[in-house]
């Protein structure tokens, strides 16, 4: 992975030194909490319902054993024993004093990590492939340049008070992990250069984002970025929060224009002085080789017989391993959604585990998806019976990657100063309902997303069954959004009659999923192409109808 | 690190920490241009008038007028006052380095109204010569920006290479 030179040090300290007096001079009276929280937000700090909440960046979702194990040491000291993984592949302490701020960004730059633009209308933490580097249907690798955009976008003069935040996703791979296209830009490597996408995005008015440009090569990257923000910088709505992402002055504009006054912006900069030269590029694309890979042969017999004797194993193989390009090797997740838990909660005692897993069986390499579970990108087919033992002593040896019960939630009203309604309680009593891991199978993939307001942290439009919470006079309602994706396919889901209670959301979506498995063809139907073949209206009536 | 106290009286000073006295008077649209002196026309009357006056003017722009607009008449502007009627419109920045980078405007580009010390370092980066900053003891401002920021990634409208420069320039010597 990327390690820093004496520059990226060097700028990451003097940010430091900077918020640290920021803080300072809140603590000691000398600004109010109004002055404060512009220059609290552009480092990561939020104020929540009931405490200071500090967002730390994880960039494009690539952590190092050693930062894990910071994790676990800042979860311990400065917060309540655990940190919460995002949807931005990021992680949030939810439990932090502003006076211990300092500290844990000094501790955090010990091991190359910071807080740098995860909050504010500035361009934030680009995010990609959580299997970046080991996909089998990788055509590039995203990460150099994901990056490359990090460097670029660091403390940007001209794009730190934008309209409105601004994020950037990247796909290397055919099958779209990523979910470029419901990003304000979407950048898709294909053998031509990137394919850019702009002005997709959820929120209150969600969009899959148009094609604004193909086959542009990766040395102008940046340039062309730039000029993509300049042309949003200048004409992006900003007497509207809610209308000021980019996503609404592509739809005003139409992608056609909006595509047009970008490529004139474009040849009027002086590209040369923006665009990294190919020494750069290459510089950075050499932190990231593939890991040298432990010679020894797959011992197929042994692997077999574990299975055998460990149907629980044997799930766990089938459910949360992707293959690797190295036949010998296996990608992994960790599953951080155990039945009735936090949807992306980890405990400091699992985080050190699963740094120490990476240490002895992964090159020493994790990832965060953007599914809120954390991956081990390479690791030896031999070792997984000994890792999943370890893992499932610890908790986490959830056998449930992409099926039901392996939700995204958004914080929710347990601690956002935003939410309507809550999403943590919601996700566990769904999660209890299909806690029966044959029935699961049985399912297979279904993707829910809840989110406990209209912001959609949760991504509830882009889950095969989407869930918003709406505060109705103050009760908690949910919505039920049907038929939304986020791969490669991306579509949006749509709301299904009224609201819900909490308590009569699991059973409708029992019912929904009990018809599903009447209609669909054969198991390897999935629920999203039963529902694409016989449209919504066909599973409307099993939401709101007791059967 | 020692940093300046804030205060109410906004003090004018140059990128390179100088306080300076302020010569130039913003006109309102009804105003008479004087026979002397040094006039700041707003954006709707120097685009209206500027075709027929001689001498040279300051204009200020908002954030909603678009700079190129100005194109025909740069010969005749002598400084340009950049609004922030608000820190969070950012759209004054993009105005400074068109006006500097893609338009080769070479007199001053002054920022003006909710200019904070907080985002000084952007502002010079982008291109202003001038800031009409709202803080007290503005020398130690700008003296404090140059302590935090030695190094940039990205090239601006400024002096500082970007740290890709930096580094291939010491491998190749």
């Amino acid at each position: 992975m990327y390690v820093y030179d004496h520059y990226d040090h060097a700028i990451v300290k003097q940010r430091n030194a900077e918020f640290s007096d920021q803080v300072r001079r809140r603590l000691s009276g000398e600004i109010t909490e109004d002055q404060f929280k512009p220059l609290r937000l552009m480092n990561g700090v939020y104020l929540q319902l009931h405490a200071y909440m500090l967002r730390v960046a994880v960039p494009y979702g690539v952590l190092s054993s050693r930062q894990v194990r910071k994790f676990a040491h800042i979860a311990r000291t400065y917060d309540r024993g655990f940190g919460h993984f995002t949807t931005r592949q990021n992680i949030q302490f939810n439990w932090i004093k502003l006076a211990e701020v300092p500290a844990i960004l000094d501790e955090l730059a010990e091991v190359e990590m910071h807080a740098i633009q995860t909050s504010g209308n500035c361009i934030r933490n680009t995010t990609t492939d959580q299997f970046a580097g080991a996909a089998k249907d990788e055509i590039d690798d995203p990460r150099p340049w994901a990056e490359l955009i990090r460097q670029w976008s660091t403390f940007h003069p001209e794009y730190a008070f934008l309209p409105r935040k601004f994020k950037i996703a990247i796909t290397g791979a055919t099958e779209d992990r990523a979910a470029v296209r419901v990003h304000d830009i979407g950048l898709q490597l294909t053998e031509r250069g990137f394919d850019v996408y702009a002005g997709g995005g959820l929120g209150r008015t969600p969009a899959v984002a148009p094609l604004i440009k193909s086959g542009l090569p990766g040395e102008k990257l940046l340039s062309y970025l730039e000029a993509c923000l300049r042309v949003y910088n200048r004409y992006g709505r900003r007497d509207n929060s809610y209308k000021a992402r980019i996503k609404i002055l592509v739809a005003a504009l139409g992608a056609e224009e909006y595509a047009r006054q970008v490529e004139a912006e474009w040849n009027a900069l002086d590209q040369d002085a923006i665009d990294a030269p190919y020494a750069e590029i290459a510089r950075i694309k050499s932190f990231f080789p593939a890991p040298a890979y432990k010679a020894e042969a797959f011992d197929q017999a042994a692997f077999d017989r574990a299975k055998a004797a460990d149907s629980r194993f044997a799930r766990w193989v089938r459910n949360n391993t992707l293959a690797h390009r190295n036949d010998d090797h296996i990608s992994l997740t960790i599953s951080l959604k155990p039945i009735g838990g936090v949807p992306g909660d980890a405990s400091d005692a699992q985080m050190d585990v699963m740094a120490d897993l990476a240490d002895d069986y992964a090159y020493g390499e994790l990832r965060v998806s953007h599914e809120q579970n954390i991956i081990l990108p390479h690791v030896h087919r031999n070792d997984l019976y000994t890792i999943y033992q370890k893992l499932d002593a610890a908790g986490l040896g959830e056998a449930n990657v992409a099926q039901i019960t392996d939700m995204i939630a958004c914080p929710g009203l347990d601690y956002c100063s935003l939410a309507n309604a809550r999403s943590i309680p919601l996700a566990q009593d769904i999660s209890r309902r299909f806690e029966d891991a044959q029935l699961s199978d049985t399912i297979g993939e279904l993707k829910i997303k809840i989110s406990g307001c209209i912001n959609a942290c949760g991504h509830h439009h882009v889950g095969h069954i989407g869930i918003l919470g709406v505060d109705k006079q103050g009760v908690e309602f949910y919505q039920i959004l049907l038929g939304g994706r986020a791969d490669e396919k991306a579509a949006l889901g749509a709301i299904t009659g009224k609201g819900l209670s909490a308590e009569d959301v699991p059973a409708a979506i029992e019912r929904v999923v009990k018809l599903y498995l009447e209609l669909r063809t054969d198991p390897s139907e999935r629920f999203i192409d039963t529902l694409g073949r016989l449209g919504r209206d066909t599973f409307k009536e099993a939401l709101h109808e007791p059967a | 690190m020692s940093q300046p106290n804030s205060a109410s009286a906004p003090q004018l000073i140059t990128a390179e920490g100088q306080v300076i006295a302020n010569d130039w008077q913003l006109l309102a649209d009804e105003d008479a241009i004087g026979a002397d002196g040094a006039y700041v026309l707003t954006f709707k009357r120097a685009l209206a008038d500027l075709p027929t006056l001689n001498g040279r003017y300051g204009v200020r722009i908002e954030p909603g007028d678009d700079v190129r607009e100005l194109i025909p008449y740069l010969d005749k502007i002598a400084l340009v006052e950049v609004s922030f009627p608000g820190y969070r419109d950012g759209r004054g920045y993009s105005t400074a380095r068109i006006l500097k980078q893609n338009l080769g405007f070479t007199g001053p580009i002054r920022a003006v109204g909710d200019v904070l010390r907080d985002q000084a370092h952007y502002m010079l980066r982008c291109g202003f010569t001038e800031l009409l900053l709202k803080d007290a003891d503005p020398e130690g401002v700008i003296a404090w920006i140059k302590s935090l920021y030695q190094y940039s990634y990205q090239s601006a409208a400024d002096a500082h290479k970007p740290v890709w420069a930096l580094r291939h320039a010491k491998t190749e010597a």
